[in-house]
């Protein structure tokens, strides 16, 4: 009798979870208390790290910093290079009367826990609604795409990683500019180019980025290297396999990016405002941007015809 | 009292053990923990640790995994229903048996689970799923004399 109670109770709740919002507020509560778990589930990490920072040798702290420096001159040369070359595009734009790019600000976050069921790909970050994140938000690390956010709790959030098999980005190929969607094959090793044509021009070593196309992510971050495209003459669409530039199961620290695409979500942070940032121009953008965003889920199913056309 | 909290404990460490990061060929046979120590003491104290208990102790872990209300909660429930009718059985069977007993009810779990995520729409494609019930019963006598040695030491009654 019991047993015939409890098991309607929980397909009810998973019926509710599943169609409705109600349980949400509950849900974040529950994971205020839940979610020390995973910060304790990592302690030994964490302890082991400081214990290796701590004794860690004179010579090599040396050797770090020596390192840490020159690629620091490297980054600075590059910037110098990067100002300058900004300035021409903000230029070139408004001769071509277009919109002028908008600086994105990020929020840094540090990883605190990973999804222990092995057939999703999903990660617990540090940062959470108290930081300004929202559902959807953009997650970048040093070298690439990593994901978006699909929980909001109140001092954490879970991110989805783009080789979640349930997931799909809008993307582009960096040489042309050939529009395809990348969606996640539940390994982390690689992603698969969906719905490009047979006789599309993509080669071994093609850097893909984000096109910007789904509202969601920022246009133009690296997404990843095409690692083997397959040609099958009897089939329409290629199978073009793409090695994620980002490094998926080893960053530590990863950026929340807000972004006029992505929308600022409710509260703008208070942190990490850069002060260059021109706020002015970000403002009426921000609206629609945030308003889409909810709405656009996935945009693979509408966006896979015209890719298949464009292709082709 | 004390002995609800000591049991409470156990069952924080159980859900402490299934969220350990752990290297990527082994997070495939990650044991159930807290299934395992839900199974002890509804074979010990069925009394004590009932359905109830393990429908909360399965919510729980749906907010910890982050996945649907009520997902574990169910599989958790049926894991010990199926117990509460075996355990006057079982309780005299030597361990060795006991683990081959608990491999079906673990299996049986794992596969409500499988169709449980495949309604939210993942499902793995392969057989791999059911490594964790194997990876259990093997476990089982372990966890069985480790709580064992818990339940005397603290008089858990």
């Amino acid at each position: 009798m019991r047993l015939i109670v409890l098991t309607v109770l929980s397909i009810a709740l998973m019926v509710v979870d599943a169609r409705f919002d109600a349980l949400k507020p509950l849900r974040s509560q529950l994971g205020l208390f839940v979610s020390p778990l995973y910060y304790a589930a990592e302690l030994p990490v964490r302890g082991w790290d400081t214990v290796t920072e701590l004794t860690s040798s004179r010579a090599q702290l040396i050797a770090d910093n020596e390192r840490l420096r020159a690629e620091a001159l490297l980054t600075q040369r590059k910037l110098q290079k990067l100002a300058t070359l900004t300035e021409q595009n903000v230029r070139l734009r408004e001769l071509l009367n277009s919109s002028s790019l908008v600086d994105e600000r990020v929020l840094v976050a540090e990883l605190i826990g990973v999804d222990p069921n092995p057939f999703t790909q999903r990660i617990l970050i540090d940062k959470g609604e108290n930081d300004g994140v929202f559902l959807g938000q953009p997650v970048l690390d040093a070298t690439g795409l990593m994901g978006q956010v699909v929980e909001v709790l109140p001092y954490s959030a879970r991110v989805l990683m783009i080789t979640d098999a349930s997931h799909s980005l809008p993307v582009q190929v960096n040489r042309n500019g050939l529009r395809a969607i990348a969606s996640g094959t539940g390994r982390n090793e690689w992603l698969e180019l969906r719905y490009v044509g047979d006789t599309a021009d993509i080669r071994e070593g093609d850097i893909v980025v984000s096109s910007g196309l789904g509202q969601r992510f920022p246009a133009g971050y690296p997404v990843g290297r095409v690692q083997s495209v397959v040609r099958h003459p009897s089939q329409s669409f290629a199978e073009v396999r793409v090695a994620p530039s980002a490094q998926l199961n080893r960053s530590r620290y990863l950026l929340l990016v807000f972004s006029p695409e992505s929308g600022y979500g409710d509260v703008l942070p208070a942190l990490d405002l850069s002060p260059d940032a021109p706020e002015a121009e970000a403002a009426p953008t921000d609206e629609p941007a945030a308003t889409t965003q909810a709405a656009a889920a996935e945009t693979a199913p509408a966006a896979d015809a015209e890719e298949a056309d464009n292709a082709q | 009292m004390r002995s609800s909290l000591v049991i409470i404990f156990t069952l924080l460490v159980a859900l402490l053990l299934s969220v350990m990061p752990m290297p990527e060929p082994f997070n495939l046979g990650r044991p159930m923990w807290l299934a395992l120590v839900l199974a002890y003491w509804v074979m010990a104290l069925p009394h004590r640790v009932g359905l109830l208990t393990a429908w909360l102790a399965g919510l729980v872990s749906d907010v910890l995994f982050g996945q649907l209300f009520g997902q574990h909660a169910l599989v958790m429930t049926l894991i010990v229903w199926q117990l509460l009718l075996l355990h006057q059985r079982i309780r005299r069977f030597p361990l060795w048996q006991q683990s081959l007993v608990m491999l079906p009810v673990f299996g049986i779990a794992q596969m409500v689970l499988l169709w449980l995520n495949s309604l939210s729409g993942n499902r793995p494609p392969t057989l791999l799923f059911l490594l964790p019930a194997l990876v259990s019963a093997i476990l089982w006598p372990w966890v069985h004399t480790l709580l064992q040695g818990v339940k005397r030491r603290f008089r858990v009654i």
